[in-house]
């Protein structure tokens, strides 16, 4: 795609993220957050009718073929006006494990579904909390009348309350394999716990669940790859989530200095306060062009696909840095908007909560950090 | 001595042509002995790479090819600074280069022009700047120093303080007050002075590092001739404020903290810690910090390239970069256990390891150029447009 090609779909992207966003209520997210479930199907098939969902996934199953930098200009506009749904779980982890595989029929069920809104699934891989390593499970997939048998818990699964079914890593004996797992399918409970800004993780637990050959998405050191590569992705594009809650959070505190008067002046007129929003606006900017260089690597804007070292170091360069500034501002938010930012009517701490879920999910800033070291500092220096 | 005659259109090479040739220039002809010096050079240091970089034509490559510059477009003079940096270059007394050249180009007048800029590049006259004062430091408008018209000279009173290598130079431009019955900023003229003037003394100042770069200059009925008034009468503040905001791009520029952070490296290795989690925890936080110095940096380098202006926001590159410095030289010095209070280089194995220079070099960083306090405040009331 030429530079043109790609500057005016980002800018298609952009003003139709604005449009929506602008008559998104925070009523309704805040009715959503005290329910059991984070999305609204009628919400879901609309950003779907708006291409949101398939920006990533190659045009054949109905979606755009754009890239990362793309969807992180969808992901960004939503997360600022705190969109619950599960975009980035769906439209880029899910979608990126299913366009790597090679179960065609599969994959025009579930991928075609997925960008058409009709079939959300949730990609549940994840066992021990701390860790980023995908070959950490301990579910065990063993061969079953020509299919497999599988056992084991899975945890910490986003979108996990309107999955139509999960998309499962475990362990056989030709290593992991990826699997589809409908909800409905026997042996398969679900239970939820509540995170700080009302949205649920998802636990899910197999026991002796049949998979089909026909369920089988992806095998192998092809499944453990795609799986390692879609959670780097899908850490950057919650990075740009985190901006996008950053930037209207700062906003909000700016606009918050500028007309509160105490001591017969805006607050803003303080340095105390000046030099502390300036702080946090180099914090914001930092975060912005990092996650523009991460997304440029992880596109292969120079010189294609980057190895997984370097994969590895751009997706937690972004998540750390976003991680960390998110925190920081939506905190300092509160703090600035004095009591009133502490109350539950001020969306000061919608921002404040959805930043420390974004923050956990995936690899939080400590996480990242030290993923870094062992791959960027530590090789062949300790003793 | 004559200004280099050779004419090349350094914009019209491609941007690999001019590196290649800027870094094969820069390793084979500056002397080897003061690359990557930890302090500024004197101008007997100096001197020798001066003539031969005005020779070559390459003195001035912010300057434009009339008066002798290389007329560098901001993406071919990034990489000049960038291939300065990365062969070790020292900074040299280069005030005539970097203020008063560009200050006569663009508000002086051609008489000026014609007797100056010559003699800058020739190196007949070093320049020194005498713009803070004992009691106008950040609040630089509150400066007393005065110029008072008698027949066709100025007669200059009261003294400048931080003034960097005035016992080599020449000549100073200084901030005077022309008018004290206006606000502060309008009553301020640019003025040049010849340092062998009666009147002019000086006092080195003995910084904690225990070099003598600065100095403090007392004027005591100093007279210039009126010729010497860059501008108008009372224009000195818009003119001394139009040139920072380029340079501060270079200021932000990542490879000096980088390569303070290369000599951690040798240290935390000989010391064992990379087996120290808290330290570990530590380095790879300064380690992200510079990368992500490096990408806000390139941004502004993108935006300079495709000739977009840069506004009062890059104080933040300035604010970011000495901070992220200052900690680096930190850790350093608290890596260096026992050896983080030794005055001198200390060796370990084979590496020489200098841990105290980039402690005393990385301070005044948050100082000059406007403090780190003073840029927070741009970015407020300009960026943030917070109220007063």
């Amino acid at each position: 795609m030429s530079q043109q090609d790609s500057t005016e779909h980002q800018e298609m992207l952009s003003n139709s993220v604005t449009d929506f966003a602008r008559g998104v209520d925070v009523a309704r997210v805040r009715k959503l957050s005290e329910t059991k479930t984070e999305c609204d199907r009628t919400k879901w098939t609309e950003m779907a009718d708006l291409g949101w969902l398939g920006v990533l996934a190659p045009e054949q199953y109905g979606g755009m073929g754009l890239k990362l930098a793309d969807m992180a200009i969808v992901a960004q506009g939503l997360a600022r006006a705190l969109m619950p749904e599960p975009l980035t779980a769906v439209a880029v982890l899910a979608s990126r494990v299913l366009a790597d595989s090679n179960n065609e029929s599969l994959k025009r069920k579930l991928l075609a579904g997925l960008v058409s809104g009709d079939m959300l699934p949730a990609v549940a891989w994840q066992e021990e909390a701390g860790t980023l390593d995908v070959g950490k499970i301990k579910m065990q997939a063993t061969p079953f009348e020509g299919g497999f048998r599988v056992t084991g818990s899975k945890r910490f699964i986003i979108g996990a309350t309107n999955a139509d079914g999960y998309i499962v890593s475990a362990n056989s004996a030709q290593g992991m394999q990826l699997l589809w797992v409908p909800r409905d399918a026997a042996g398969a409970t679900v239970e939820f716990n509540t995170l700080a800004d009302g949205r649920q993780s998802g636990t899910l637990k197999l026991s002796d669940v049949n998979v089909p050959k026909e369920n089988v998405i992806n095998s192998g050191d092809v499944a453990a790859k795609s799986l390692a590569r879609a959670i780097d992705h899908t850490a950057v594009i919650a990075s740009a989530e985190l901006c996008g809650i950053m930037g209207r959070s700062l906003e909000m505190t700016l606009e918050y200095l500028k007309t509160r008067v105490q001591f017969g002046k805006p607050i803003g007129s303080f340095q105390a306060l000046q030099h502390r929003a300036v702080d946090l606006y180099i914090q914001q900017e930092l975060s912005s062009a990092v996650l523009n260089d991460c997304l440029g690597v992880l596109d292969g804007v120079d010189g294609g696909e980057p190895d997984d070292k370097a994969r590895m170091a751009a997706a937690s360069r972004a998540k750390a840095r976003c991680t960390d500034a998110a925190l920081l501002i939506t905190r300092q938010a509160i703090q600035m908007h004095g009591a009133i930012g502490f109350t539950e009517d001020c969306d000061v701490g919608l921002y404040v909560k959805r930043a420390m879920t974004l923050a956990a999910w995936l690899g939080n800033g400590n996480a990242h950090r030290r993923r870094y070291a062992r791959t960027e500092i530590l090789e062949g220096v300790q003793t | 001595m004559s200004v280099a005659t050779q004419q090349v259109d350094f914009n019209a090479m491609s941007d690999e042509a001019f590196r290649a040739e800027a870094r094969e220039f820069f390793e084979k002809d500056y002397p080897e002995d003061l690359r990557f010096m930890p302090r500024r050079l004197t101008w007997g240091e100096s001197k020798d790479w001066w003539i031969k970089l005005s020779k070559k034509g390459w003195l001035a490559p912010n300057w434009p090819v009339e008066h002798g510059g290389m007329g560098l477009d901001p993406g071919k003079l990034i990489i000049y600074w960038e291939e300065t940096e990365r062969a070790g270059i020292g900074r040299m007394p280069d005030q005539g280069v970097t203020m008063v050249g560009p200050t006569l180009i663009r508000f002086g007048n051609d008489a000026q022009r014609a007797h100056y800029l010559p003699k800058i590049l020739s190196g007949d006259n070093v320049w020194c700047q005498g713009y803070s004062e004992p009691n106008a430091g950040s609040d630089l408008a509150s400066l007393r120093t005065e110029a008072v018209l008698d027949g066709d000279h100025y007669v200059i009173n009261g003294s400048k303080i931080w003034t960097s290598m005035a016992h080599h130079a020449t000549n100073i431009y200084v901030l005077v007050r022309t008018d004290k019955t206006v606000k502060q900023q309008r009553g301020i003229s640019f003025l040049l002075v010849d340092m062998k003037t009666p009147g002019i003394t000086l006092r080195p100042i003995r910084n904690i590092a225990g070099g003598e770069e600065f100095c403090q200059v007392f004027f005591d009925n100093v007279r210039t001739h009126k010729d010497n008034l860059v501008g108008k009468i009372n224009e000195g503040w818009t003119i001394a404020k139009g040139l920072l905001t380029f340079e501060r791009l270079n200021i932000g520029s990542p490879r000096r903290p980088l390569q303070a952070f290369e000599q951690l490296d040798p240290l935390a290795r000989a010391q064992g810690l990379f087996n120290d989690q808290g330290f570990v925890d530590r380095y790879t936080q300064l380690k992200m910090d510079l990368n992500d110095l490096g990408s806000l940096y390139q941004r502004y380098v993108d935006k300079a390239r495709r000739g977009e202006a840069l506004g009062p926001d890059i104080s933040m590159l300035k604010v970011f970069a000495m901070d992220t410095y200052q900690k680096l030289a930190e850790l350093l010095l608290e890596a260096g256990a026992e050896y983080g209070a030794y005055a001198d280089e200390i060796t370990l194995g084979d590496s020489k390891i200098d841990l105290m220079t980039p402690f005393y070099t990385s301070r005044p960083g948050t100082i000059y150029g406007g403090s780190n306090e003073i840029q927070r405040n741009i970015l407020s009331k300009y960026v943030l447009q917070l109220p007063s």
